[in-house]
């Protein structure tokens, strides 16, 4: 389906909402703010691309949409219904299967002493969902054809696949269940240049065939780029930017995205001689009478953390 | 032009319980005064053995030298004894590893470690080492050097980590400076400045760079020649200019082709399928014919020579010798360069020369 109409139809439904979602770690006596006041949504059907550098709090993100956190504060609601709420075992096995995590390090996400089947089966077993062995191991066996492994590698061990084979089996133990949102934590960083295309085709592939939507979470903006339908940029714990991936690379407006698109190499070495890389300072980027940056929608589908000048500013040259 | 290290026919491998594994098979390059070799590779492809084979890092045994020579000046490192090559590790060739935060010691202060080698080969004093040590940390703008000096790793970021370990491998001045990955733990920023850094110092001391990496933007960025690896050999090597606008050998292709263009695309990327190769037990023939999909029959047969392209590209596939037939690139790999160069159109022709 080409991606436009996926957009359009997406625009009418929000699968998941963020809203001024708060991750905060005791750290000794002080806190860290891991993730403060983030607020955004994601439509059905699209990737949603998370980037920022280390530390800025993105995996945290990932990790406390599905619960891996509880929260400190805010509300994750997903089709509607409050993730963080307090929930009965069998409501939370329910959402359990909507939604399910890829992980970045394809070695230390597998159980080295479980069969792939029973990795893969893992979640079958406990949503029952399938009645009989031979359902069971018909379904691992549909799966590993799905990620382009075959039925043979049902029973051999983690320890005999690269790291590419590996993370077909973190994507195929994430599809087991049917669910309709994943989250990817930088499922590529692991692996070599060429794998990493092979991981990503896959995972499109998938996304065209089962209609997933994805959170993929990363620091490569160039993959992230070209899977995502919108990217949000995030820094210290909050999104800074927030539009189209087009045109957020087209286009960046808050100085630290320019700064993080101006340092990615790229593999053109004329280009390379003549970039200049533009650094962000975050004391002088500080507004004057210390005023709070907010996201603010400066165009359509554009946001941009900034003071209320700045805003009237932006949104006068947009316009023209 | 000065050829500092001269490699020749290089083969490495590590006795295991499953056999002898083949690592580096047969390597030949150069390295001239005052330039960057970037090494390419995937994981497996014998980049960072064969940097470790300089240096005679590689532990033996499992590991050892089976042939080849490594000439640096008028010595061959290959058959150096432990004794001399004590005196020209740290001094005239350093390395600067993959991993800040594990390549310092973090008992010692940042102050100390520098100054390790300078008291070792230079044969300066305590007060001279940390004056010189301080020195060092300014060069590689580490700021507040005279408070920092004193302090440890763990107080360090990971840039600033590596710039330490940049500072303890440029101490003694030393003539060849190897990188392996120094920049692949960190943050795009973080690894932009640190590429700065190093183009910087190699302009103020003339050091020549051995750069060893997975990442096409950062070869871009920093080589002035390439050699992209596979299975233990070099199977392409040029100019930074002949590997990404005129690339030759499908491998090369693939890994140009793999890495998405900030360009609008909506095209699925061209993944090299399969895996690489077993080094137990390496195919015969090309050993990148499993994965090549111009493969011919001669590549399962019989190993493919390196073909001239010009005087400093050369290339081995079999697809430019002359009897073989003519392949053109993959149009997305063609469209990029297109894309890439937009005022000089570069179209590959057959002797390989750049026409506009």
């Amino acid at each position: 389906m080409p991606r436009k109409m996926v957009k359009e139809m997406s625009k009418q439904e929000k699968l998941l909402e963020i809203k001024n979602l708060k991750q905060h770690f005791k750290v000794g006596k002080g806190t860290v703010k891991a993730v403060d006041g983030l607020t955004f949504d994601i439509y059905q059907g699209e990737t949603f691309g998370l980037v920022g550098e280390s530390g800025c709090g993105k995996s945290t993100t990932g990790r406390t949409i599905i619960r891996l956190y509880d929260a400190t504060d805010g509300e994750v609601v997903f089709k509607g219904e409050d993730v963080h709420d307090k929930k009965s075992a069998k409501d939370l096995k329910k959402f359990n299967r909507k939604m399910q995590m890829i992980f970045q390090d394809p070695y230390a996400s597998l159980n080295p002493r479980m069969t792939v089947a029973d990795i893969i089966a893992e979640g079958i077993d406990i949503h029952g969902l399938a009645d009989s062995k031979k359902a069971r191991m018909d379904k691992v066996h549909e799966l590993l054809e799905t990620v382009g492994l075959n039925k043979e590698h049902a029973n051999r061990y983690p320890h005999e696949f690269s790291g590419g084979q590996r993370q077909r089996i973190g994507i195929a133990r994430a599809l087991a269940v049917d669910p309709e949102f994943i989250i990817a934590d930088e499922p590529i960083s692991a692996l070599d240049v060429s794998i990493q295309a092979q991981v990503v085709n896959l995972m499109k592939k998938l996304q065209r065939e089962k209609g997933l939507t994805y959170l993929f979470i990363a620091h490569d903006l160039s993959m992230v780029k070209y899977i995502s339908d919108r990217i949000g940029v995030m820094y210290r714990g909050q999104i800074v930017e927030l539009a189209e991936s087009e045109e957020l690379y087209r286009n960046p407006l808050h100085s630290y995205t320019q700064s993080l698109l101006s340092a990615i190499p790229l593999p053109d070495p004329e280009y390379e001689r003549s970039r200049k890389r533009m650094v962000y300072d975050p004391e002088k980027h500080k507004p004057e009478n210390g005023e709070e940056r907010v996201l603010r929608e400066v165009s359509e589908g554009h946001w941009v953390a900034c003071t209320e000048e700045e805003y009237n500013k932006l949104k006068n040259s947009v316009t023209v | 032009m000065e050829r500092i290290l001269d490699v020749n026919d290089l083969h490495v491998s590590f006795d295991t319980f499953a056999g002898e594994v083949k690592a580096v098979r047969g390597v030949n390059f150069h390295l001239n005064k005052g330039e960057t070799l970037a090494i390419v590779g995937e994981s497996g492809s014998g980049k960072s053995v064969t940097s470790k084979a300089v240096m005679r890092l590689i532990p033996d045994p499992p590991g050892r030298i089976k042939q080849g020579e490594i000439k640096f000046g008028d010595r061959d490192l290959s058959k150096l004894p432990e004794k001399e090559m004590q005196k020209i590790r740290g001094s005239e060739i350093s390395m600067i590893f993959q991993d800040p935060m594990t390549s310092l010691n973090p008992t010692m202060t940042v102050g100390k470690q520098i100054m390790e080698g300078l008291i070792k080969h230079q044969n300066m004093n305590k007060a001279e080492a940390k004056e010189r040590a301080i020195e060092l940390l300014k060069l590689v703008g580490i700021p507040d050097a005279e408070g920092r000096v004193t302090q440890y790793p763990h107080q360090f970021s990971g840039g600033m980590r590596q710039r330490v370990v940049i500072a303890i491998a440029l101490a003694c001045n030393p003539r060849v400076l190897i990188a392996d990955e120094p920049t692949t733990a960190l943050d795009v920023t973080i690894q932009a400045q640190i590429l700065e850094l190093l183009k910087d110092l190699q302009e103020k001391m003339g050091t020549s760079i051995i750069f060893i990496t997975h990442d096409l933007g950062v070869v871009a960025n920093i080589a002035d020649r390439v050699a992209v690896m596979y299975a233990g050999k070099i199977v392409e090597t040029g100019t930074v200019d002949e590997i990404f606008y005129n690339p030759q050998h499908p491998y090369t292709w693939g890994l140009l082709g793999s890495m998405p263009s900030l360009e609008a695309s909506e095209e699925d990327l061209i993944a090299i399928p399969g895996s690489p190769p077993d080094l137990l037990d390496p195919p015969k023939g090309d050993a990148f014919a499993p994965r090549n999909p111009y493969a011919m029959k001669i590549d399962t047969e019989m190993e493919p020579p390196l073909f001239k392209v010009t005087e400093t590209h050369y290339a081995a596939t079999w697809l430019l010798h002359e009897k073989a037939p003519k392949v053109e690139p993959p149009e997305a790999i063609k469209k990029r360069l297109r894309g890439m160069a937009p005022d000089e159109p570069i179209i590959a022709t057959k002797d390989g020369e750049r026409n506009v």
